[in-house]
């Protein structure tokens, strides 16, 4: 089944010459994770808009193209601050805020509350108020928020931007719990080192356009390395003028030095 | 005070307000203002003097163009329901939880969106005041000091207020895509999680509010 399909999708934002999103095809199954990898302006957060239902409907512009998504989708933006409601007392609020705005009865609220806390390890946090928390803490916060609504597609903008390490480790390891549960999640992400133990599939975004995809092997070949978008480890092969392929991860490293 | 119904802090915000234009001034005008000042003084409403010196301080530039503009007389009414209405407006912001007055408005049958952005004009008064104060450190840590004299003070006023708005700006456009995902315009009624309380006492005191403010108005046509 499905989660998203993007067929032929051209998207302009209003008042501006250039597509932030030209003839963009992509199909994300239930149960992929799949990252879009890319520069600054290469239009992997408003990818993530359109997947959303906020582009156009919501940010304006135009779009030409097919987009299919059969569930609710879940987005969450790289900063935490204007994403909190700021209508809640404590953290349990806060993260129930969105399944109470779908209006769903109390209990089920509660069940859907508790376990979202637990798996961004934030249950400790519950009857915190939100103002008080660092910047990864309320990340952590949004995150749980979105995932208690239930999403079959989750949308994530650089989640692990504003975490400590520990934190981007237990959110990498969410997405993949969530995706081995069915759910369809699209992540755009400049953590590259992450990305060969968390995604199944890779997207290279260039001005709007892709400009490559297939598995995370990708992300040590020639063009995306040479394009910065390659691992660390494929980096590091590259630079020092080691032959291809380029070792992807540390573990292919090792096994390609031996 | 917090723990009051949302219904009766807005209620009171607005009836004294209410009085102090219908009642003869400056009587009327002199008990209002000192019935919105000693709400503001109440240590519930967050601080006890700090919100009282925030209405002060905002109603002074209004009592100098009065004196400025008319004799002493109208100065004083006009003053002094002008203070009235600054003094409950600032008293009501501190004094009321935006986060209760949206459960209570989701009890009462609103629409989540409406309650959202009836109560986010009281929030935002709070997170502008935070935001400033960040952007004057910063400012600071540039060299720009807002102390000194009127022509330094407005250099940094202007280096203060351009980064204020421009920022509120770009956090409007990301919030409203965040309240978006998070289903405040999903069209189904939202779940009150806490609706406050409303014991009949305080359900008769605001009847009671209403019903001052229409005989005062009675009284005063008659």
């Amino acid at each position: 089944m499905s989660g998203l399909t993007l067929d032929g999708v051209t998207f302009r934002y209003p008042a501006t010459e250039r597509p932030a999103l030209r003839e963009v095809s992509l199909e994300v199954a239930a149960g992929e994770v799949v990252a879009l990898v890319g520069a600054a302006g290469a239009g992997a957060s408003t990818l993530l808009l359109v997947a959303a239902d906020l582009a156009p409907r919501v940010v304006g512009g135009t779009l030409t193209g097919r987009v299919q998504r059969p569930g609710r989708a879940g987005l969450v933006l790289p900063t935490p601050w204007t994403q909190v409601s700021g209508m809640a007392f404590t953290v349990w609020d806060e993260v129930a805020f969105g399944p109470a705005n779908l209006g769903w009865p109390r209990e089920e609220i509660v069940r859907h509350v508790e376990p979202a806390l637990a798996q961004l390890g934030i249950a400790h946090l519950a009857p915190r108020d939100p103002a008080t928390l660092s910047g990864g803490e309320l990340q952590r916060v949004v995150i749980a928020g979105i995932v208690a609504m239930d999403p079959t597609l989750l949308l994530l903008d650089e989640p692990a931007a504003e975490l400590d390490p520990e934190g981007a480790r237990l959110v990498w390891r969410l997405v993949r719990a969530l995706a081995a549960r069915g759910k369809a999640v699209v992540v755009a992400t400049s953590d590259l080192d992450a990305v060969p133990d968390v995604a199944d599939r890779v997207v290279w975004l260039a001005e709007g356009r892709v400009a490559a995809a297939g598995p995370p092997a990708v992300l040590a070949e020639e063009a995306t390395c040479a394009a910065g978008l390659g691992t660390a480890v494929a980096g590091v092969w590259r630079a020092a003028g080691l032959p291809p392929p380029y070792p992807l991860t540390v573990a292919d490293a090792v096994r390609a030095w031996r | 005070m917090r723990r009051r119904h949302p219904f009766t802090l807005l209620a009171l915000a607005g009836a004294l307000p209410a009085l102090a234009w219908i009642l003869p001034a400056p009587a009327g005008g002199m008990a209002t203002a000192a019935a919105a000042l000693g709400l503001a003084l109440l240590p519930a409403a967050g601080g006890g003097a700090t919100v009282a010196r925030a209405a002060v301080l905002t109603a002074a530039p209004f009592w100098a163009f009065l004196l400025l503009l008319h004799d002493a007389a109208t100065a004083l009414a006009i003053g002094l329901r002008l203070t009235t209405m600054v003094a409950s407006v600032v008293w009501v912001v501190a004094a009321l939880p935006p986060a209760r007055l949206v459960e209570a408005l989701v009890a009462r049958g609103w629409s989540a969106r409406a309650a959202y952005v009836f109560a986010a004009t009281l929030a935002a008064v709070p997170v502008l005041r935070a935001r400033a104060r960040r952007i004057v450190e910063a400012q600071r840590c540039r060299g720009l000091s807002p102390r000194g004299g009127l022509v330094r003070r407005l250099r940094a006023l202007r280096a203060l207020a351009l980064p204020l708005v421009l920022s509120a700006l770009h956090e409007v456009d990301e919030r409203a895509l965040a309240l978006e995902t998070r289903g405040l315009a999903s069209g189904a009624r939202r779940t009150a999680l806490a609706p406050p309380a409303d014991p009949p006492a305080e359900r008769a005191l605001r009847w009671g509010l209403a019903a001052l403010c229409a005989a005062a108005l009675v009284w005063r046509l008659a």
